[in-house]
């Protein structure tokens, strides 16, 4: 059977490349540090397999067509579509995993989950942000799980951790004795379109990072329904976070770094999760 | 309430091509897209404050970029909805 070699997650916020040339001294060193070390550590579990649970900008999905959670199961999936990024990240392509995406997709049909598929999704900042960032050697197929984290009705808390759990299950129970991975993107903090666009929650954010170390589903649930209606819109994206920390366990963390990067307009976290590695 | 049409021609507008066009003459993209008249007053004059409570943040947000607005034009244009928040709450 396949193995969990480990759960990890950072922020993608898009200035990082948009800005790159123009940021400060400080904040990039903060950037490259902070994406470097989870290369380091991500590269150091050889996975095989990497499933990126992520939002999806207005890229593949429109208010037409939006689905709550949507598994990529296609063999190869599109690089980044936003011109600011292309220049940094200069892939026209990059490899899926058709054989565990759709193990994703059947065992969630199974467990009472109802995923959208694609079979060619388009990976947006989201995705390709951490990768470019974290400068791996090689990169591995990617099974993105695309969770709506940008329109409202959203998935709730619980269904996250749900979602992690079932992630977790799949990769347990798909044959082949692959190495994967989990890589939540998104958040912390942030505000986008709104008239408090470029603060930070910083109290939120710190809040997370505590309750991420420890705190059991009950507490966190219900502190992120409370919490995630007071604050910044970009702050839904935790949602990838709670399933990368469902996915391991809820087995504790190590925080890599955290920065309040206002010139980003995004409290930017990079940790990985305690567990079986 | 979200507008459907106008966050469609916002989508839509993420298109080189489309923003090409928008750039060229508004009006005439507009034509395609089943627009209220106030939501039409709205864009034609760059109304950001009118427009917000109709269309995703993301998007008003990459709208008012190819529009040519700078973050912090942008974030001003956004004010007057706070002043209101501030107001409905007491």
């Amino acid at each position: 059977m396949a193995e969990l070699i480990g759960s990890f997650a950072a922020s993608h916020a898009p200035l990082i490349a948009r800005e790159w040339a123009t940021l400060t001294d400080e904040t990039r060193g903060i950037v490259i540090a902070s994406y470097r070390e989870l290369g380091k550590r991500l590269m150091e579990a050889q996975p095989d397999i990497l499933v990126m649970v992520t939002t999806d900008h207005w890229v593949n999905f429109f208010l037409n067509n939006l689905p709550s959670f949507c598994v990529g199961v296609g063999p190869e999936h599109d690089g980044p579509p936003e011109a600011f990024l292309k220049p940094h990240f200069p892939h026209d392509t990059l490899p899926g995993h058709e054989g565990f995406g759709r193990h994703l997709v059947d065992t969630a049909f199974h467990e009472g989950f109802d995923p959208a598929i694609s079979y060619r999704a388009k990976l947006d900042h989201g995705v390709c942000i951490p990768l470019w960032q974290m400068a791996l050697k090689d990169i591995p197929a990617i099974v993105p799980v695309f969770i709506n984290e940008l329109e409202e009705p959203m998935p709730t808390i619980r269904r996250c951790f749900d979602w992690g759990k079932l992630i977790a299950k799949a990769i347990e129970s798909f044959p082949g004795g692959q190495r994967i991975g989990v890589f939540g993107t998104g958040g912390l903090s942030h505000s986008i379109g709104e008239p408090t666009m470029g603060q930070l929650d910083v109290p939120f954010d710190q809040r997370c990072l505590e309750m991420f170390g420890g705190a059991d589903e009950d507490e966190i649930t219900d502190t992120l329904e409370d919490w995630l209606p007071r604050t910044g819109n970009g702050a839904h994206e935790v949602r990838s976070w709670v399933i990368a920390h469902a996915a391991m366990g809820g087995q504790g963390f190590d925080l890599i770094h955290y920065a309040p990067l206002f010139e980003v307009y995004a409290g930017c976290g990079f940790a990985q999760w305690r567990g079986t590695t | 309430m979200t507008d459907y049409w106008l966050s469609k021609m916002f989508y839509d507008l993420q298109s080189a091509e489309m923003t090409q066009a928008w750039r060229e003459d508004r009006a005439a993209v507009m034509q395609d897209y089943l627009l209220s008249d106030e939501m039409r007053e709205a864009v034609l004059n760059d109304d950001i404050a009118a427009i917000a409570p109709h269309v995703n943040a993301y998007l008003l947000r990459f709208y008012c970029a190819i529009c040519g607005m700078t973050d912090a034009e942008f974030i001003d244009s956004l004010q007057p909805l706070a002043e209101t928040a501030v107001a409905s709450d007491g």
